[in-house]
């Protein structure tokens, strides 16, 4: 005999907490950011009060933003995989366990210092008393790396390499390695191995690292300002701007609003791609 | 030596020198963070057990990077047991936007002559008592670099220091000798394509784009503003970078000619001879920083104390000798060594000031600009 | 195919990991067609010499024929030998067509589309499940799955078939139904099947020959009745069946057999076992008796012609059925096991009660301790 409905106090106290963080640092921004972007930029900048879709109207203006964001995000996330996949590799599969760790902390070591000043660091590399005065050594004159995409490219792998190292090193390393001796053993070569095994049961973790590096590339601003000179322009930069320099809150609201709306597509789909996915990485963790 | 003692002690050494004032720390948000950290967490600041008296133990300024003499912070902590907490800004704006944002716990900071009306008429700011600000005589002052920190009579603003913008030269790279803002964006689109840095800020790159055209520095006029418009276009291939931390690309060498702020046309040429500073002929920017107390400002007993002390001519002098902009107190230029009076980068010639203008608060606050800017540095 | 009919041959072949000897220079050659297990408790080297034949490992010494041909480093995916996992190993990203086809797809040339369809559609007929080509792994039971190892084990008709542990995920019924498949399914193909386990039961039920390993080494290689009626020594009689040894110092020997004396001061005689060695007097020997080849009887009621006889006390009764399994006591002997038929009359055998037991001379072996 099921009882009538009662309140389980224990599930709404264990909740609770998360559900507040939710509804107060996730919930509650997006929507004052909603709201903010339906009104106008008061005189000395700022929001006024209004109900108007003129900052959506006017988010062509931003384009270049949304275009370099939308270029350079998706091509830094595959460097990144391109970089990651094979250190991920060697770190998983070819590393003695012992020497394993120790890696591992060299991937992480950078983190103890601040990502701002290592991304400084490269104006120092890419500049012209850094590799271009190399390479003019070695007889490659007048080349030139800071203040272009390439080197905002450069600074997003170096930036983000771990974050993508780090879910392919799992997904490899729990791989199980008996399903590579049954491949080994039922006629395939190592490589045919790597192909048909190891890269489809790995790609779980490939799609996750880049799922993270590319949503947080859709939001950065500091490796274009640094390593961009400026002229390599993100949404990131786009948003800075508004919300700091113009104080046009409105439409920097709506740029935000854009993004996130972005974002929300990409997400979607990777979760829909994952939960196809789920039972086949399930089994493969037995 | 240990290689990575020896490698941050020149990285410190470089941020020292080359980090600009209003740019860096705006861009990449340490600011805030400061600024959040120094509002929350006063457990963590240093506090003396005896120094709950007259002004509280902890005054918070928020300023420019490189700005001030840690060693004078030290100073006031020992004579009236109030710790100084600092908080960097990069900009202007970014200034405005926290104080328009609420909460920020100031109780000083440094705001720039055209942003002083803006905040008086917000009401952000409060009236100077200037009862308690003794050592701030305004008779000693230069009255024409002071004049913009009273609006209406009242006075809001007590001047810090002063400055111009000009723009840095290498020499050993570029020979023609360029005196004017014309000859600057000319050599721009022509010999120095690629060597080039213009501020990401844009009072002083538009307004100095104005300059060619021998517009007024101030202009919000539509169509001027889309003949300066048409130049930045134009000038936007041959740019290195817009930054407002353009220290790094002159020292690295990739950088030849720029727009300039005093104090780094100072520093680049003290470190490097050969990168001079220069006024364009045809004028450009002066500008003044002045103390001023928010309204909500939580210590303002505190905030007072803080503004007598770094006002005091003695003080004001070793605080000069530290940042390198020139001083508006004839007092404070008494106590300053003659070669320093005698630079021509601090104190350029009579007739290279005249032309100048002080930026006006609607030249700051035209949306017209800021999207203006916004256009240039998407394109 | 080799010419006299051997299809994996190991000539002293050794393997260290380290200081750890795995496999200790051994010696044996399996018949064609043969079932063939491997016996033995885990570390015992059993899994390390099918990963020699699979080619998984390389020999540290010694050489490893399959066929008559040398093995030594070819890599396992140019090896004629399959091998069924432990676990199975199927691949997750892969329905089970494409598990059996796998070894099909690694052929050069590719054999094509139709050809490949028809092969694994064959493989799972074999293994009797043509109706689940197209399910996903995880859909599958564990016999299922268990099947679908086999069969993409079996789709490259390797010369031998390996099996390593197969059946030691599955429940004991589902285990019984499988080991008569597997004995079926050899029969039908008639490859080689090299088994390893470590389950005596199922060594004895499905092998033609059973090679018992200890510390890296083969103690003892031969039919199931070899290793059940004549054990070389008490490691084996141990591991097969179960029996209830005495040890003690050998009193007499003789071309028959010997007589330890226990510990006791009791005096045993026992034949010798067909294929052990003749014990030396002096030495440390054991008596080994099968619990099925002891009688119990009421006190009186002893048959005459036993050679040995003690009474005892009974001490518990487990009714299994088919059989009862008595523990006794017996003075001298200590506690000892004793299994009778359901056939054989067991009034009055009550816990508590006294009997007699006794066997025939000739059914107890004396054995060497190792």
């Amino acid at each position: 005999m099921q009882g009538p409905r009662k309140w389980d106090w224990t599930a709404i106290l264990l909740m609770s907490p998360s559900v507040a963080i939710f509804l107060g640092l996730l919930v509650m921004p997006i929507l004052v950011v909603l709201v903010l972007s339906f009104g106008e930029r008061a005189e000395a900048g700022g929001y006024q009060a209004a109900f108007t879709f003129a900052q959506y109207a006017n988010l062509p203006a931003r384009w270049a933003a949304f275009r370099n964001t939308l270029t350079l995000a998706p091509l830094g996330t595959v460097l990144c995989l391109l970089a990651a996949y094979p250190l991920a590799y060697y770190l998983a599969v070819k590393v003695s366990s012992r020497n394993r760790l120790l890696l591992l902390i060299l991937v992480i070591v950078p983190f103890w210092t601040s990502f701002l000043i290592r991304t400084y660091a490269w104006i120092f590399i890419l500049g012209g008393k850094g590799l271009p005065a190399l390479l003019d050594m070695i007889g490659v004159p007048d080349v030139r790396f800071i203040n272009t995409p390439f080197a905002v490219l450069v600074g997003i792998v170096y930036g983000y390499l771990p974050l993508m190292v780090f879910p392919i090193f799992v997904s490899l390393e729990r791989l199980d390695k008996r399903l590579l001796e049954a491949s080994d053993d039922l006629g395939a070569s190592p490589a045919r191995t790597f192909w048909q095994i190891t890269l489809p049961l790995s790609a779980p973790g490939a799609v996750t690292g880049c799922m993270l590096v590319f949503i947080l590339l859709m939001g950065e601003y500091l490796i274009p300002a640094l390593l961009g000179g400026g002229k390599v322009f993100f949404i990131g930069n786009a948003l800075v701007d508004l919300f700091l320099q113009s104080r046009n809150w409105p439409f920097g609201s709506a740029v935000a609003v854009s993004l996130v709306v972005i974002m929300l597509v990409t997400v979607t789909l990777y979760l829909r791609v994952t939960l196809r996915n789920r039972g086949m990485r399930d089994q493969a963790l037995v | 030596m240990d290689p990575r003692k020896e490698f941050i002690k020149q990285l410190r050494r470089y941020e020292k020198g080359s980090i600009s004032r209003r740019h860096f720390l705006g861009v990449t948000g340490l600011g805030t963070a400061m600024a959040v950290m120094a509002a929350e967490v006063p457990g963590l600041l240093p506090r003396k057990a005896w120094a709950a008296g007259s002004i509280g133990d902890k005054v918070s300024l928020a300023t420019w990077p490189n700005y001030h003499d840690p060693k004078d912070f030290e100073a006031f902590t020992a004579q009236t047991g109030a710790a100084v907490e600092v908080s960097v800004f990069g900009s202007n704006e970014e200034m405005l936007a926290k104080l328009q944002a609420g909460g920020t716990g100031w109780d000083v900071f440094v705001p720039t002559n055209y942003t002083v009306s803006t905040h008086a008429s917000l009401g952000l700011i409060e009236p100077l008592d200037l009862k308690k600000i003794p050592n701030y005589d305004i008779a000693a002052n230069d009255a024409r670099l002071i004049k913009e920190g009273t609006v209406n009579g009242t006075v809001y603003g007590a001047a810090k220091d002063w400055g111009t913008t000009g723009f840095a030269v290498n020499t050993a790279k570029v020979k023609e000798n360029p005196t004017s803002w014309k000859q600057f964006w000319d050599l721009t689109q022509g010999a120095y394509s690629g060597r080039v840095t213009v501020h990401d800020y844009q009072l002083t790159t538009i307004g100095n784009a104005l300059k060619y055209y021998g517009y007024s520095f101030n202009s919000n006029d539509e169509k001027e503003l889309a003949d300066a418009e048409k130049l930045l276009m134009a000038a936007k291939p041959n740019l290195f970078a817009i930054t407002s931390d353009y220290q790094p690309a002159f020292r690295n060498g990739d950088a030849w000619l720029g727009i300039c702020w005093t104090g780094d046309g100072k520093q680049l040429h003290r470190d490097i001879p050969e990168i001079t500073y220069v006024l364009g002929k045809e004028g450009g920017e002066v500008w003044t920083d002045f103390y001023a107390v928010p309204k909500s400002a939580p210590n303002r007993e505190g905030g007072y104390a803080l503004i007598n002390f770094l006002l005091d001519p003695a003080i004001n002098a070793t605080e000069v000798k530290f940042h390198g902009q020139p001083s508006t107190d004839s007092r404070t230029n008494k106590l300053l060594p003659e070669e320093l009076l005698k630079d021509p980068i601090m104190y350029p010639a009579a007739e290279l000031l005249a032309p100048l203008e002080f930026g006006s608060a609607a030249t700051f606050t035209n949306p017209a600009r800021a999207e203006l800017m916004a256009r240039f540095k998407a394109a | 195919m080799a010419e006299d009919g051997i299809d994996v041959r190991f000539d002293t072949v050794s393997k260290h990991f380290g200081d750890v000897a795995a496999v200790d220079g051994i010696s044996f050659a399996l018949r064609r067609g043969s079932f063939h297990s491997f016996l033995g408790p885990s570390g015992c080297g059993k899994t390390t010499s099918l990963r020699l034949i699979a080619g998984f490992e390389q020999p540290s010494a010694g050489t490893v024929e399959i066929a008559g041909a040398n093995m030594v480093g070819i890599p396992a995916y140019r090896r004629p030998v399959n091998m069924v996992f432990q676990h199975y190993a199927l691949f997750p990203h892969m329905d089970v067509a494409g598990n059996v086809g796998y070894g099909l797809r690694q052929r050069k040339p590719r054999p094509e589309k139709s050809a490949l369809d028809r092969r694994v559609a064959e493989a799972l007929e074999l293994v009797r499940l043509p109706h689940l080509a197209k399910r996903r792994i995880w859909e599958l039971s564990g016999g299922q799955q268990q099947r679908v190892a086999l069969a993409r084990a079996l789709i490259n008709r390797p010369t031998v078939l390996l099996l390593d542990e197969p059946l030691a995920a599955l429940d004991r019924k589902l285990r019984r139904e499988m080991q008569i498949e597997l004995q079926n399914l050899q029969r039908e193909v008639g490859i080689t099947f090299i088994l390893v386990t470590h389950d005596q039961e199922e060594a004895l039920s499905m092998s033609d020959t059973i090679g018992i390993m200890k510390d890296g080494k083969i103690v003892q290689m031969g039919t199931p009745e070899e290793l059940y009626d004549a054990p070389v020594n008490r490691y084996v009689a141990d591991f097969v069946g179960e029996s209830n040894f005495w040890s003690g110092e050998v009193a007499a020997s003789d071309a028959g057999g010997a007589a330890i004396r226990l510990g006791s001061g009791m005096t045993l005689r026992a034949a010798y076992s067909r294929l052990g060695a003749p014990l030396k007097v002096g030495e440390t020997g054991v008596i080994a008796v099968r619990p099925e080849v002891i009688g119990l009887y009421p006190p009186g009621a002893a048959p005459r012609d036993l050679d040995c006889q003690a009474n005892v006390q009974i001490l518990n009764r487990i009714y299994l059925g088919d059989h009862s399994e008595f523990s006794v006591r017996a003075e001298g002997l200590g506690d000892l096991l004793v299994r009778l038929p359901k056939a054989v009359e067991t009034a009055g055998l009550e816990p508590g009660a006294a009997a007699v037991i006794g066997w025939r001379g000739n059914q107890a072996l004396a054995l060497s301790e190792t």
